[in-house]
C-alpha cells in the first residue's frame, strides 16, 4: 500500500503540467512521506512539495529535495582527448 | 601534437523563465576557451515556445557556434518543430539525424546529432517481437541510431575531430548512479555501435542526471556524460586532440 501511493506521487509528480520532473522519489518511512531527488531551482523544489501536499495523505512530508548545483563561474576546466587507436 | 579542437558541451539545462540569467552572464566570451558550444537536448523544461526563447537567450550569449539537439523534455508540449524554428531564427543549428562542419583554428569539427530514444542494451534490451506497440517502441529506437549512423556517414573522412551529439545514452557505463531498471529508458546500445562503426572522436550525451560523466564504447571511443547535473557546471571544455596525430 505504502509502495503503491509512493509509485502514484511519482507519477503525479512526472506528469502534472506544474511540474514534470521525472527525478523525484517518494518513499514512505513509518508516518513520514520522504521527497527526495534533485530540481534546478527553489521555485520548482516548492511545486514539487506544493503537488505532493495535495494528495492529503496524512504523512508528514520531509522534504529532501536538493538543488542542483548553479553553474560556477570559470568552467570545470578542460579534458583532452586522444585519437582513439583503431585495429 | 596538433592544436586541439575545442568542444564545450553541457546537456539537461531545463530551461524556464525561473532559471534566466543562470548561463549567460557564463558563456560570454566563451570562445577564448571553446571553438564550439554542444548541448545535449532538454534545453526547456516543459518543451513550450517560451522556454526555448528563454534557452535562446541564454545560450544566444556564446560568442562561438551553438549547436543542439532536443531531448524528451523539449518533445512534451508536442512544439519541438516550432522550438526548432525558433533557435535555427537565433543562429543555432539543430540536429536530427543531421551533421554539419564547422572549420576552427585547430581543423574541421564534424558534429553528427539526434534526440535517440529508449532501448536499452545488450541482453536486456526490447525486442522488436510482439504488441504492435512494443514493435513501435522497439524500431523507433532502432531507427534513431539508423538515422545517427547515416548523419555521420553523411561527414565521411572529411573532419579532423568527428563528435557524436545525443540526448538518449549510447552505453550504459555513463548511467551508473541511476536506477539499473530504468536504463532502458536512458539509452539504446545501438547509438553505440553506430559511434563504433563509424570513426567518432567523441560522444557526448546527457539524460542521466545521475549517472556519471565517463565512459566508453565497446571499441574504446570515449563517452561523456554532459547532462549538467552530473558536470555541475555551466559546461565541460573536451580539448579533442585532430586524428591526423594519431
Amino acid at each position: 500500500m505504502n509502495e503503491q501511493l509512493a509509485r502514484d506521487l511519482e507519477r503525479d509528480i512526472a506528469t502534472d503540467p506544474r511540474t514534470n520532473e521525472l527525478g523525484i522519489r517518494v518513499q514512505v518511512r513509518g508516518d513520514h512521506l520522504v521527497v527526495s531527488g534533485e530540481v534546478a531551482s527553489e521555485e520548482r523544489r516548492a511545486t514539487v512539495i506544493e503537488v505532493v501536499r495535495e494528495h492529503d495523505t496524512g504523512l508528514e512530508i520531509v522534504d529532501h529535495i536538493m538543488l542542483s548545483a548553479e553553474p560556477g563561474p570559470g568552467g570545470p576546466g578542460h579534458e583532452q582527448i586522444e585519437p582513439p587507436q583503431r585495429s | 601534437m596538433p592544436d586541439p579542437i575545442r568542444v564545450a558541451a553541457v546537456g539537461d539545462v531545463h530551461l524556464a523563465d525561473d532559471l534566466r540569467g543562470r548561463y549567460a552572464p557564463l558563456l560570454e566570451g566563451i570562445s577564448e576557451e571553446a571553438d564550439a558550444l554542444l548541448v545535449a537536448g532538454d534545453l526547456t523544461q516543459h518543451g513550450t515556445l517560451e522556454e526555448a526563447e528563454a534557452f535562446a537567450d541564454e545560450f544566444g550569449a556564446a560568442d562561438v557556434p551553438v549547436l543542439v539537439v532536443l531531448g524528451n523534455h523539449d518533445y512534451h508540449s508536442g512544439a519541438e518543430r516550432d522550438i526548432t524554428r525558433l533557435l535555427e531564427d537565433r543562429g543555432m543549428t539543430v540536429l536530427e539525424g543531421t551533421s554539419t562542419t564547422l572549420d576552427t583554428d585547430a581543423g574541421r569539427l564534424g558534429v553528427a546529432g539526434v534526440k535517440g530514444f529508449c532501448l536499452g542494451f545488450l541482453g536486456r534490451s526490447a525486442a522488436d517481437f510482439g504488441e504492435p506497440q512494443m514493435k513501435a517502441f522497439t524500431s523507433h529506437g532502432i531507427e534513431t541510431a539508423d538515422v545517427l549512423r547515416k548523419a555521420l556517414d553523411d561527414l565521411g573522412d572529411e573532419p579532423d575531430v568527428t563528435v557524436a551529439l545525443s540526448h538518449f545514452a549510447p552505453v550504459d557505463e555513463t548511467l551508473v548512479g541511476e536506477p539499473k531498471e530504468i536504463w532502458p529508458f536512458l539509452g539504446n546500445y545501438r547509438l553505440g555501435e553506430a559511434i563504433d562503426e563509424t570513426g567518432v572522436d567523441l560522444a557526448l550525451h546527457g539524460h542521466a542526471h545521475a549517472g556519471r560523466e565517463k565512459g566508453l564504447t565497446p571499441a574504446g571511443v570515449p563517452v561523456r556524460n554532459v547532462a549538467q547535473p552530473v558536470i555541475q557546471a555551466a559546461f565541460r571544455v573536451y580539448d579533442v586532440v585532430p586524428r591526423r596525430s594519431a
